[in-house]
C-alpha cells in the first residue's frame, strides 16, 4: 500500500493509537533505540547446502522463540513505520513485531491475519527485499532491514505447533448472496475468505485436483512444505468457503451456468499459467519442457517419488533451465534434486536484472547451481529419436534500457556456442490462463491477454465480475495477488450491499 | 471422490467403467474428455468420454488394457471411488452437416467415436462407422454404433496392424462409390491416426484425428501435448484434441508420445509383480 492509501484508508491513525498504548511504550522504553540499533540481523538457520540438495525437506529452518524475539528486539517501532507502506497488504508490521518481542505470539499473529489470511506463506515466498524490508528505516540507517518475512513466518509457525487449534470467527450477518470465486491461487483464497468473514456464501472453483494455484503446483516444498498450505487452506475453508476441485469454469461450466445456478458475484483469479515459449527449431524435441510441466510434475503429482506415485519426471545428468526468476530457480534447484551433477542456469540478462528473490539466488549458488547470464538459446539439438541432446546458445551484451527500464540484451553475431544437456526447462514466463477468460462476452481484456480492472475495485468490465492476481497482472506475486483479493472482497461486498 | 456404478469387460482388453459425474454429463460434448486419477498415488489419465447420461448424471469410460493407469482402472469394481475426475477437457469434435462422413475407430476409438456418431447423425449427414480391430472378438458397442449410423463395417486384420491394405481398399471403395463423401474422422491408437491419414492424403479427402500425447494437467497449462500441426505448435488439450491428420507432424508426435516409455515399463512391470505377490 502506498503512504497515500494508507493515509486515506485511516491506517495511519490506527497503528499511531496502538503505538501509544503503554505496553508499547514500556517496550520502546526497556531498551535504547541506540542498543537496539547494534543488534545484528540474525540469520535463518537452514539445512547445509551438502544435505539439502539431496533431500526435497524445507531449506529455512525457522527461528526459534528466543531468536524471533532477538530478532524482533532490532525493530524501533518507529513512529512513522516505512516498512508498512511496502507491504502490499499493509500490515501492522510495528505491532506484530513488538508483540513477538513481548512473547505474545498468539497476538502478534492476529494482527497479522487482520489484513493477511496466509502468513505462514508469505513469510516464506514474498520477495521482502523489494517490499517491506526495503522500506524498513534500519536500512536508512545503514543497518540491514529488520527481518519482518523471518518473524512473519515464525509467528504463524509457532502458534501452528501450539496444542490449540487456532479459532476463527466470521463476523458480519449470514447473507444468503452466493459467490463464486474461480481459481484458488492467492488471490482467489484471500478474496474467498474476506467475503467468508464478511458473512458471504462463497464457492471456490478450482480446475485442477488440488486447491492453491501455484502455491500447490509450483512452488516446491523445499521451499513452501504442502502441510504448512494444507494447514493455511483448511483455516479457510473453516470459515465455512466451499472449495470445489476438478471443476474447470468454462468447461465443466460456464459462467452463464453458474449464474443460474445462482451466483451472483464472480471473481475471476484464474492466474497466468499458460507457460511461454520461444519457438526456436529443436523445442519440441523429447526432453525440452515447460518448468509448469516440470515443477506440476513434482509438486502436484509427486514424480519425485516415482515409482511409489505414477507420475514420472525427466530423471538426468545434465539440466538446462532457461530463464532468471524464481520459477528458474525453482526449476533448477528441483533438478539439482533430482540428481542432476550439472544445473544450470541460462539467463539472457545479467546477475543484476534476475528477477528471482535474493535469498533463492543465494540458495541455489550455496547448492552449486552454474549461472550463466547473458546467453540465450536459439536451437535445440537433438538425437535420432527425437530426444534433446544439446543446445546451441548465443551470447548477448545489454544495450540500451527497454520499456521495463532494464538494459536490453542484444545478440553478439558469431558467439554461438554449444552445451550439452537432456533436459531444458523453460522458464521465462507465462501469460493469462486464456480458457475461460477469452470465451466470457463483451470481458475487456489488455495486450497480453490479461483482464482489465478498475485498479480501485478490481471490477471488470462487467458488472458483477471482478478479477486480481496473475489473470490481471500477468506473472507477478503471490501478496500482489492477496492484495488485489482484498481489494476485490471489499468492493464486491459493496456492490451486494448496493443492489 | 467419484463413484463407480458400473465396470464390465467389453473384450478381452478392453473395459468400461461408468461413473457419477452429473456436472460432466451435463456439459459433455462429443469428442472431450476427463482427466482420471485412479487413485491417491495415481496419475492424471485422459480417456474420452465415450457416452453420458445427463437424467442419470453418469458417463461412460472406456479403456484399453496398456499400462499402469489403465490396468489400476479396469480393477474398480461398483460401489469403489476413483480419486478425481474432472472435465469435460478439450474442444468438442467438429460436427456440422458435411454430407458423407466416415467415422474409423479402432480400440477404445469405438466408443469415444460413438457420441461423434450420434451427433453428426443428429446434423443430418450420412454416417459411415468403419471399425478396425485384430478380429471379432475386438469389436464392442456394434449395436449401439449401429443405431445412430447408415452403414458399419469392419477392417479385421489377422495380426497386429500388418500394412493398413485392407483399410486403404476400403476407403478408397468408399470414396469411389459415395462422391459426397467429405469429411473422415479417426479416433483410436496413435497408428491407427497416421495410417488413415497416409491413406485420405492421397485421397485428398479431409480428415481429423484425435490425438492422443502424452498429457499432465489437461488444462491448458503446462505444454506436455505440445503437437505441431501446419508448422505452428498447439496444446492438444486446449486446442485439440481434434487437428487435421494431413497437417500433423507426425514423426515429432510419435517421438513425444515415447518420452516416457522406460518409466512407463518400470511402473507396469513393478505393478504387475505386486499383483503376483
Ligand atoms: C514456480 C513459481 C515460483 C514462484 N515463486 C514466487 C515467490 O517466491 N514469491 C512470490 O511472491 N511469487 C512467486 N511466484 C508467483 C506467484 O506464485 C503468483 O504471482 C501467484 O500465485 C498468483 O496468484 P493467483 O491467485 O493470481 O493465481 P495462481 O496461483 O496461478 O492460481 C490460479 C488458479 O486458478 C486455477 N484456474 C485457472 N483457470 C481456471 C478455470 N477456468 N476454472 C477453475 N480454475 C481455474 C488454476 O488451476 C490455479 O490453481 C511464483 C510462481 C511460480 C510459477
Ligand atoms: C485426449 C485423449 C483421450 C484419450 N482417450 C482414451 C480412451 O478413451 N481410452 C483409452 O484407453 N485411452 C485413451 N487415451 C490414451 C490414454 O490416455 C493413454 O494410453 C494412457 O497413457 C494410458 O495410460 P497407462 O498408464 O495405462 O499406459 P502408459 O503407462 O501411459 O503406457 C503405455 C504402455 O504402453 C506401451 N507403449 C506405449 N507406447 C508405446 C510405443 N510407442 N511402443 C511400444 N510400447 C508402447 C508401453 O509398454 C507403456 O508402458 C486418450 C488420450 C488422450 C490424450
Ligand atoms: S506480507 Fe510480505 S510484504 Fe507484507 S510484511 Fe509480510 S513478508 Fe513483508
Ligand atoms: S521500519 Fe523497520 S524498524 Fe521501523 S517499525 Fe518497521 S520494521 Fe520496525
Ligand atoms: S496437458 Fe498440460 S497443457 Fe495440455
Amino acid at each position: 500500500m502506498s503512504k497515500e492509501d494508507i493515509i486515506e484508508s485511516g491506517l495511519r491513525e490506527k497503528l499511531a493509537g496502538r503505538r501509544r498504548q503503554e505496553w508499547r511504550k514500556a517496550l520502546r522504553q526497556e531498551v535504547s533505540g541506540r542498543i537496539r540499533l547494534q543488534i545484528p540481523r540474525h540469520k535463518m538457520p537452514e539445512q547445509p547446502p551438502a544435505r539439502r540438495i539431496a533431500n526435497f525437506l524445507e531449506v529455512n529452518l525457522g527461528y526459534s522463540l528466543d531468536i524471533a524475539r532477538e530478532e524482533a528486539r532490532r525493530c524501533l517501532d518507529c513512529g512513522e513505520p516505512g516498512c508498512v507502506s511496502g507491504c502490499p497488504v499493509a500490515i501492522d508490521i510495528p505491532t506484530f513485531i513488538k508483540y513477538v518481542e513481548a512473547g505474545e505470539i498468539d497476538l502478534a499473529l492476529s494482527t497479522i491475519r487482520e489484513t493477511n489470511c496466509l502468513p505462514a506463506i508469505c513469510g516464506r515466498v514474498c520477495p521482502q527485499e523489494v517490499q517491506c524490508e526495503k522500506n524498513c528505516n534500519l536500512v536508512k540507517a545503514g543497518k540491514e532491514p529488520v527481518a519482518i518475512g523471518h518473524l512473519e513466518r515464525f509467528a504463524a509457525d509457532y502458534v501452528r505447533q501450539q496444542e490449540e487449534p487456532v479459532t476463527v470467527s466470521t463476523c458480519g450477518q449470514a447473507r444468503s448472496e452466493k459467490i463464486a470465486v474461480i481459481g484458488s491461487g492467492p488471490a482467489g483464497l484471500t478474496v474467498a475468505a474476506d467475503l467468508a468473514h464478511l458473512g458471504h456464501q462463497v464457492t471456490v472453483f478450482e480446475g485442477l485436483h488440488l486447491p492453491g494455484g501455484v502455491l500447490t503446483y509450483g512452488i516446491p516444498e523445499f521451499r513452501l512444505p504442502r502441510f504448512i498450505l494444507n494447514q493455511e487452506i483448511k483455516l479457510i475453508s473453516d470459515l465455512g468457503v466451499e472449495i470445489k476441485t476438478n471443476f474447470l469454469v468454462g468447461r465443466t461450466a460456464t459462467l452463464s451456468d453458474l449464474s443460474q445456478a445462482g451466483y451472483r458475484a464472480f471473481f475471476v483469479g484464474t492466474g497466468a499459467g499458460l507457460p511461454s515459449f520461444m519457438a526456436i527449431p529443436g523445442e519440441n524435441l523429447a526432453g525440452v519442457c515447460s518448468a509448469n510441466e516440470y515443477l506440476t510434475r513434482v509438486n502436484l503429482m509427486k514424480a519425485a517419488r516415482f515409482p511409489e506415485y505414477d507420475t514420472p519426471v525427466p530423471v538426468v545428468k545434465k539440466a538446462a533451465v532457461i530463464g532468471g526468476g524464481n520459477v528458474a530457480m525453482d526449476a533448477v534447484r528441483t533438478a539439482l534434486r533430482l540428481g542432476a551433477t550439472k544445473a544450470s542456469i541460462y539467463y539472457r540478462r545479467s546477475r543484476i536484472e534476475m528477477p528471482a528473490r535474493v535469498e533463492e539466488v543465494k540458495h541455489a549458488e550455496e547448492e552449486g547451481i552454474e549461472f550463466n547470464f547473458l546467453t540465450v538459446p536459439v536451437r535445440y539439438l537433438g538425437n535420432d529419436k527425437g530426444r534433446l541432446t544439446g543446445m546451441v546458445l548465443q551470447r548477448l551484451t545489454l544495450g540500451e534500457p527497454d520499456a521495463s527500464g532494464r538494459r536490453r540484451p542484444v545478440p553478439i553475431p558469431g558467439s554461438e556456442f554449444e552445451v550439452e544437456a537432456e533436459l531444458a526447462v523453460v522458464a521465462i514466463g507465462q501469460s493469462p490462463n486464456p480458457l475461460l477468460i477469452r470465451q466470457v462476452e463483451g470481458l475487456q481484456l489488455g495486450r497480453w491477454g490479461n483482464v482489465e480492472v478498475d485498479p480501485s475495485t478490481m471490477a471488470t468490465s462487467l458488472e458483477g465480475i471482478y478479477a486480481g492476481g496473475d489473470a490481471v497482472r500477468g506473472g507477478a506475486t503471490v501478496i500482489l495477488a492477496m492484495g488485489d483479493g482484498r481489494k476485490a472482497a471489499r468492493a464486491i461486498d459493496q456492490w451486494l450491499r448496493r443492489c | 471422490m467419484t463413484r463407480v456404478l458400473l465396470s464390465e469387460r467389453l473384450v478381452p482388453n478392453i473395459f468400461r467403467l461408468v461413473i457419477e459425474a452429473p456436472e460432466i454429463a451435463r456439459s459433455a460434448r462429443p469428442g472431450q474428455f476427463v482427466m482420471v486419477i485412479p487413485d491417491e498415488k495415481g496419475e492424471r489419465v485422459p480417456i474420452n468420454l465415450a457416452d453420458w447420461d445427463r437424467d442419470r448424471g453418469t458417463i461412460d469410460l472406456v479403456f484399453m488394457n496398456l499400462g499402469l493407469s489403465t490396468r489400476k482402472l479396469a480393477r474398480f469394481k461398483p460401489g469403489d471411488s476413483l480419486q478425481a475426475v474432472s472435465g469435460p477437457l478439450g474442444r468438442p469434435a467438429e460436427t456440422g452437416c458435411s454430407g458423407h462422413v466416415l467415422l474409423v475407430g479402432g480400440c477404445y476409438g469405438l466408443a469415444g467415436l460413438y457420441p461423434l456418431a450420434r451427433e453428426f447423425k443428429k446434423m443430418g449427414n450420412r454416417v459411415t462407422f468403419l471399425a478396425e480391430a485384430r478380429d471379432e472378438n475386438y469389436i464392442f458397442w456394434e449395436e449401439k454404433a449401429r443405431k445412430v449410423s447408415d452403414n458399419y463395417w469392419k477392417a479385421l486384420r489377422a495380426d497386429c496392424f500388418a500394412s493398413g491394405e485392407e483399410l486403404e481398399e476400403i476407403i478408397k471403395r468408399l470414396k469411389n462409390n459415395s462422391p459426397d463423401l467429405s469429411r473422415v474422422v479417426v479416433m483410436g491408437c496413435s497408428y491407427l491416426l497416421y495410417v488413415v491419414s497416409t491413406i485420405t492424403r492421397e485421397l485428398n479427402l479431409k480428415t481429423m484425428v484425435n490425438l492422443n500425447p502424452i498429457m499432465v494437467d489437461g488444462t491448458g497449462m503446462c505444454g506436455a501435448c505440445r503437437v505441431s500441426v501446419n508448422g505452428q505448435t498447439y496444446f492438444a488439450c486446449v486446442d485439440g484434441p481434434e487437428f487435421d491428420g494431413h497437417a500433423v507432424d507426425w514423426p515429432e508426435y510419435f517421438n513425444r508420445r515415447r518420452a516416457f516409455l522406460r518409466q512407463e515399463e518400470l511402473s507396469l512391470a513393478l505393478f504387475l509383480n505386486r499383483m503376483l505377490d
